[in-house]
């Protein structure tokens, strides 16, 4: 078979073939049309407004350095008017962590902008390896997803942004609706496919502008345009954790590559026929944008190379589990109601037992909605009195033996007694 | 099935239900209880309050096929002798007017050849397995719901397990189709003005199989289906086949999570919007996401659509795909 040309230009020999659509192009007219796809998302989307302020989560991998690399060449292409900055979170894992970090401060060089580092000794008063050490390895992903989301949020509030973009693509995604469908979380589901989370309203939003963008073809545009990117994978979680949902997209990729697509626009539609008193939707002012009051899930996926570590194979036992307590319950009530149907005379039992019954069916199921609040604690949004960080902290620090002096420590101290009390900890 | 009781019931015409019949285990199995559960009605009440047209559709093309499929059908006929028994060939579907057939590439109009040949070399013609599947399947759906209505039947029951269903969320998921999931799960209204029915939707399929085990009628009655396994070469896989294997796995490990995504798929709402737009290929109303409908589509795709000046965009995401290029 002979090479064939761009389908695009008609002049270059085509290098790449799409795995969206089998489309042959060459390196230049890829990169342009990778490009185009993420102009046009953001437009349509209209994520960013002439002279906002951008942080983008920077860990130094592929995804967020590529969504750099885009937002930079289009900023100055279609003249947005943003001002980007890159925000790392540093967790304080040595030989990974660190490594890393080098790589986006090589990219704040390389892409002119300014970067902020937050660590998680200087939120928290925890690294990641005194975590481990706490907890052991088995559960330590539980405590950094949860403290890397807040940590993003906290940095940006330090900078004064209220917008934050990460590098989650289409891959990330449909893994996540296709979880969410096997857990059965709907208004989860319905949250994970906005391309923005949050209104004008909160306090920091969250968009992803690589939504329909392939993870294949965004390793080919860092390798195209010879990006500099981090691609070592965190050291506590190994890969024998990828979750099922992951190789499951995976399979179907293989299959039909349109199918990661395909998922998304399944997902979109099905937030679309969720009831409202699933959602939070009614008190959206758009349907584009919904209200975060959580974002355990979905923003659990692409944080550390896009491994998902919170669909393991533990969590799918640990899902089995809950859901057949939720059948002995169900099962319980509906004894409750039988017992209680004897007491009623021998003649009516089995009619009333069954209008009982009948009853029970029919009666509409409540619906627990999340409402947004304000951890007591710290004063991050939380649909809980207390965060899921502060819960998890003052676990750790009650478990902490080497504390001589009780100390509590408290996430609002200033920076002034926050050193002092560093200073009484470090010996410990 | 409450509905069909005959303690109740002010109707003294029994209600016709179709009931498709794929000599598998659950179809067999639904088979064997309703036919039992009839007897009964008549042996107390002496009237019944439904009747069972029983029909198979035929999906291979060879004579030996055919001629193995009249003598299994010939087989349930005298085990159960109390229903009526039809049978119908896929390529019958042919002659249905709502499917846009000029879009598939399909000239039903020209007698040259007869009708199997020609559906056969349509699907032949086809390149990608997972597209020739999804035909399949609704050529049968809509055959189904023609025959159903040509023999004054109020409602269709499936034998549809849990398993099944949850595959079916996952499949047409991935195929885009997330619009249609409450029109192709949940019981009663159906897309094409026949009630659906899946009276097994709460069995898993290895409790299916293990209720065969021990019937010994049905033992010897049913086609064994193999079990899934994704086959080394990934060019002759179908979503359909992969879902198939994960939910019998999932099924073994994780029984809850089958049936929490059944669950799941029934608490979502049809689309109240546009349900005057329905797919020309499925039948399913549609409606247009404008937001992100342009974007999910394959750029290339889209640009072919757009060069069609007298072509009505009435096809929904999945069946984009079908559409002759």
């Amino acid at each position: 078979m002979a090479p064939a040309n761009c389908e695009k230009c008609k002049l270059t020999r085509a290098l790449v073939i799409r795995s969206k659509n089998f489309q042959k192009l060459c390196k230049r007219c890829f990169i342009f049309v990778f490009e185009e796809e993420i102009h046009n998302t953001i437009t349509t989307a209209e994520l960013f407004s002439p002279g906002e302020r951008i942080a983008i989560g920077a860990s130094g991998g592929k995804d967020s350095t590529v969504v750099a690399s885009v937002l930079k060449t289009l900023n100055e292409r279609y003249h947005y008017g943003l001002d980007l900055i890159l925000l790392s979170i540093d967790e304080g894992i040595k030989g990974y962590r660190d490594d890393s970090l080098e790589t986006v401060k090589r990219n704040a060089i390389q892409y002119e902008m300014p970067l902020k580092i937050v660590g998680y000794d200087e939120l928290y008063g925890w690294t990641m390896d005194q975590v481990v050490e706490a907890v052991g390895k088995k559960g330590n992903c539980t405590y950094c997803g949860v403290f890397r989301r807040q940590a993003l949020d906290r940095g940006a509030k330090m900078l004064g942004i209220t917008h934050v973009v990460t590098g989650h693509n289409a891959d990330d995604l449909a893994e996540t609706i296709i979880m969410n469908l096997l857990r059965g979380d709907l208004p989860r589901l319905a949250r994970s496919t906005n391309i923005i989370t949050g209104d004008k309203l909160s306090e920091v939003r969250r968009s992803k502008p690589l939504k329909y963008a392939y993870e294949k073809e965004i390793v080919l545009y860092a390798h195209h345009k010879k990006l500099d990117y981090f691609s070592t994978e965190c050291i506590y979680s190994p890969e024998a954790f990828r979750g099922s949902a992951r190789s499951l997209i995976k399979n179907l990729e293989r299959i039909r590559p349109s199918a990661i697509l395909d998922i998304i626009r399944s997902g979109e539609d099905i937030a679309n026929l969720i009831s409202e008193e699933l959602s939070n939707n009614s008190n959206c002012q758009s349907q584009k944008k919904t209200q975060a009051s959580d974002h355990s899930y979905e923003e659990d996926i692409g944080g550390c190379g896009g491994f998902n570590k919170g669909a393991s194979g533990g969590e799918m036992i640990l899902l089995e589990k809950k859901l057949q307590e939720n059948e002995k319950a169900v099962s319980n009530g509906t004894e409750l109601f039988s017992s209680l149907a004897i007491t009623i005379s021998q003649n009516n039992i089995t009619e009333k037992s069954k209008v009982a019954l009948s009853s029970t069916k029919k009666a509409p199921r409540k619906h627990f909605r999340q409402t947004l609040g304000t951890c007591v604690k710290c004063g991050y949004m939380s649909s809980q009195e207390t965060c899921k960080a502060c819960n998890l902290l003052e676990g750790l620090n009650k478990n902490r033996p080497k504390i001589e002096v009780q100390i509590d420590i408290e996430d609002q101290l200033s920076p002034t007694v926050r050193k002092i009390n560093s200073s009484v900890l470090a010996p410990g | 099935m409450e509905r069909y009781r005959v303690r109740g019931s002010k109707s003294h015409i029994p209600k016709k239900l179709l009931f498709p019949l794929s000599y598998g285990p659950s179809s067999s199995s639904l088979l064997h209880i309703l036919d039992g559960h009839l007897q009964g009605q008549y042996e107390r009440m002496k009237k019944v309050a439904y009747e069972l047209v029983v029909v198979h559709i035929d999906l291979y093309v060879t004579e030996e096929d055919r001629e193995f499929s009249a003598r299994k059908l010939e087989q349930f006929k005298a085990q159960y002798p109390r229903h009526r028994f039809i049978s119908h060939g896929l390529e019958e579907s042919l002659k249905l007017k709502e499917i846009d057939w000029n879009a598939l590439g399909i000239s039903r109009f020209s007698h040259i050849g007869c009708p199997n040949g020609k559906l056969q070399h349509y699907l032949a013609s086809i390149k990608s397995p997972t597209d020739r599947a999804d035909i399949v399947i609704i050529l049968l759906t809509r055959l189904l719901v023609r025959i159903g209505i040509n023999n004054s039947c109020s409602c269709i029951l499936f034998g549809d397990s849990t398993t099944k269903l949850a595959e079916k969320t996952l499949t047409e998921t991935a195929k885009g189709r997330g619009i249609a999931l409450p029109w192709q799960i949940c019981d009663e209204a159906s897309a094409y003005g026949i009630g659906f029915n899946y009276p097994m939707r709460d069995l898993l399929k290895k409790e299916i199989v293990k209720y065969v085990s021990i019937t010994p009628c049905l033992e010897s009655l049913i086609i064994h289906e193999q079990v899934a396994s994704i086959s080394a070469n990934p060019k002759s896989v179908t979503i359909n086949d992969l879902m198939l294997q994960y939910f019998q796995s999932s099924e073994e490990d994780y029984p809850g999570i089958v049936a929490n995504v059944v669950r799941t798929a029934s608490k979502l709402s049809v689309a109240s919007d546009n349900t005057k737009n329905c797919c020309g290929i499925c039948g399913i109303p549609c409606c247009l996401n404008e937001y992100t409908s342009q974007y999910s589509h394959q750029p290339l795709e889209t640009t072919k659509l757009a060069e069609r000046p007298g072509l009505e965009p009435s096809f929904c995401h999945g069946c984009v795909k079908l559409i002759s290029r």
